[in-house]
């Protein structure tokens, strides 16, 4: 670009300028600590409205008093001083969003973090919004399918529905979060993966990872990292269920993903107790439940007339010591619609997934499983069941009845199953396949150290030979008299010639 | 119980003292005065005073203007502003405290309380750094 055109361009520039002036309410920053200013003036000024200091770093307006503001900083607060003058805005904090934020890493504000450039936007959504009301929900009834056998199985989530992954350190959450949005691919959905106080070297890992699955093309991470102040952690959940709205707002349907709202309800402790609001159970503030509540219910299913398009919510909650009975827990089990339970004995028991299937529930995913699906899982569900019960029993004695043993044979068998390696995600078909292979009894005669060795075989055998069940299920999501008949005789062939 | 701020107080201050012939008035204060030492505040009447201040001049509609130029405004310009000032605010008395900022380069600043209406050159050529490095 040569020097005239440059020197054109910026006098275009000038000539378009236009002061716009108009009467401003400021304040004056009285004191600043630990990303908190405590700003005098302000008078009009409305509960989570944006202000902006004289550096370019905005605030949010929180505590409203008599005559001082108490205000959290988004960002770098070492520059604000005392006596600097803070400018109202009239708006409540909001993200840039477009089409372009997909496949992108942002911050809490909407600013891209990647180092892939700017992200052009011409749009801006609210970071707080109500949620949508009675008259324009819908029923769940469509499936969210994260390939995980257990999940699909035994606990289906369905779209709009919000399923809280609990557990504690090092049981594999974040893994479960992952293969779901790696599952995801072709499925028509849009991801979004909040990180909130994480280490910035996991996020970056977990961004190589999708990337290398291909799910970065339909999916943006907001992160919140360790190093940032906690009020970007506090805002970070509600800016990425803000950019889902912008997508469900097209009538598409949405995944996101909070990792991890214990840390988020840490971080508002923190802010609140700078605020000096009052500390109550566990020193969090009093509307900490009010916190997760408005925000798990942004996630919601559509009707048609309102647009459609859906948000599903998979919070996670990381537990200390198994203790399920905190107050953060049991604050989130109780808004969302089910938990899906991760135990350190049964990861290292080599159970991994190590859902606890006892203790996990969907309370509305059963209504948006497959038909096939729904047949094979309720056997499943009955069959583990009753070798939870017998297992412990059978302990104590070796000599136990014919019928007692092939159900323990059974159960041994059907846990083998729903092993599942990290970032395999399981097709609905297949899982339909094994499944049924397993509750009609044909495993029984495979030793339980081979099961693996026969899931995969017996997939690779009927995707070649059973390609006519496999539309029947695809399309009337059930299979006919004739179909099953088929199925039959197909792994009836594989396990004859597997166990020769 | 509620804890009573300084607003408080100097609006009970106002309101007692409204209307009080100079005894009575002599008699109120010595009142108030006693009343901030038995309760320890008088290391607050600094601050207190600032809010009576501000409430009686709200009462008398006597509106208190910082204005900030880069030179000294003239008597025709000082009457404009204070006429502008007073159909805006709806005041009876404007009270002009003028400030010479060379920094503004030109034009004037005015502060009413938290309200600011800056028309400085100083602020338009900080408008134009704002929109020329914005980000596209």
């Amino acid at each position: 670009m040569s020097h005239n055109h440059i020197v054109e361009n910026l006098r275009k520039e000038i000539e378009n300028f236009s002061a716009q002036i108009k009467a401003e309410k400021v304040g004056k920053v009285i004191e600043v600590f630990d990303g908190i200013a405590k700003v005098s003036g302000l008078s009009d000024i409305k509960s989570s409205e944006m202000v902006t200091f004289p550096n370019g770093e905005t605030g949010v307006a929180l505590n409203l008093e008599d005559d001082a503001v108490g205000v959290i900083i988004l960002g770098d607060f070492s520059k604000i001083r005392e006596g600097d003058e803070v400018k109202a805005t009239g708006k409540i904090l909001e993200i840039p969003v477009s089409d372009n934020i997909m496949g992108r890493v942002v911050n809490a504000l909407g600013m891209p973090v990647d180092g892939k450039g700017v992200v052009k936007t011409d749009k801006t959504y609210p970071i707080e919004k109500v949620a949508p009301g009675v008259v324009t929900r819908q029923g769940v009834d469509q499936p969210v399918a994260t390939g995980i056998k257990v999940i699909d199985a035994i606990i289906p989530i369905g779209r709009g529905q919000r399923e809280l992954i609990i557990g504690d350190r090092q049981t594999g959450k974040t893994a479960l979060a992952i293969d779901a949005i790696l599952n995801q691919k072709g499925q028509n959905m849009i991801c979004v993966y909040v990180s909130i106080g994480q280490k910035d070297s996991k996020l970056r890992k977990l961004q190589v990872r999708l990337e290398e699955g291909g799910a970065m093309n339909y999916t943006v991470i907001v992160s919140a990292g360790a190093s940032e102040t906690a009020a970007l952690s506090y805002i970070a959940p509600y800016a990425g269920v803000s950019i889902a709205e912008y997508f469900m707002d097209q009538g598409k349907d949405v995944l996101i993903i909070y990792d991890d709202l214990s840390k988020h309800a840490v971080a508002y402790r923190e802010i609140s107790l700078l605020l000096r609001r009052p500390p109550g159970r566990e020193a969090y503030p009093g509307d900490v439940f009010y916190l997760h509540s408005r925000l798990l219910e942004r996630a919601c299913r559509r009707n048609e007339k309102y647009g459609g398009g859906s948000i599903t919510a998979l919070p996670i909650i990381e537990t200390q010591a198994c203790d399920v009975s905190a107050y953060i827990p049991t604050n989130v089990i109780s808004i969302t619609d089910g938990q899906i339970f991760l135990e350190t004995d049964l990861f290292y028991k080599g159970i991994r997934p190590a859902v606890n299937v006892g203790l996990s529930v969907s309370r509305v995913g059963s209504s948006a499983q497959i038909k096939a699906m729904k047949k094979v899982a309720g056997t499943l569900k009955l069959d583990l069941a009753q070798y939870r019960e017998l297992e412990a029993f059978a302990q104590f004695g070796s000599d136990l009845d014919e019928s007692t043993k092939k159900q323990l044979e059974r159960g041994k068998r059907a846990v083998e199953v729903l092993k599942q390696p990290q970032y395999a995600p399981v097709k609905i078909e297949n899982q339909v396949v094994v499944l049924y292979a397993l509750v009609k009894g044909y495993m029984d005669t495979v030793p339980v150290e081979k099961i693996k060795e026969y899931e995969q075989g017996l997939i690779d055998y009927s995707e070649s030979h059973a390609k006519d069940f496999y539309k029947e299920i695809a399309e009337k999501k059930m299979w006919s008299d004739k179909g099953e008949e088929s199925l039959k005789k197909m792994i009836e062939d594989f396990t004859k010639s597997f166990n020769k | 119980m509620a804890t009573i701020s300084n607003n408080d107080i100097a609006q009970a201050i106002y309101l007692s003292s409204k209307d009080k012939s100079p005894h009575e008035l002599s008699l109120v204060l010595k009142d108030v005065v006693n009343f901030l030492h038995r309760k320890r505040l008088l290391n607050k009447s600094k601050d207190i005073l600032l809010k009576l201040n501000k409430i009686i001049n709200q009462e008398k509609g006597v509106l208190m203007v910082k204005v900030s130029s880069a030179q000294k405004l003239h008597g025709h310009e000082k009457e404009e502003i204070e006429h502008l000032l007073k159909k805006r605010y709806h005041a009876h008395e404007i009270l002009l405290e003028e400030h010479i900022d060379e920094k503004l380069f030109g034009g004037i600043r005015i502060e009413v309380e938290d309200e600011v209406i800056d028309l400085s050159l100083r602020n338009k050529i900080n408008k134009l750094q704002e929109h020329l490095t914005r980000k596209v």
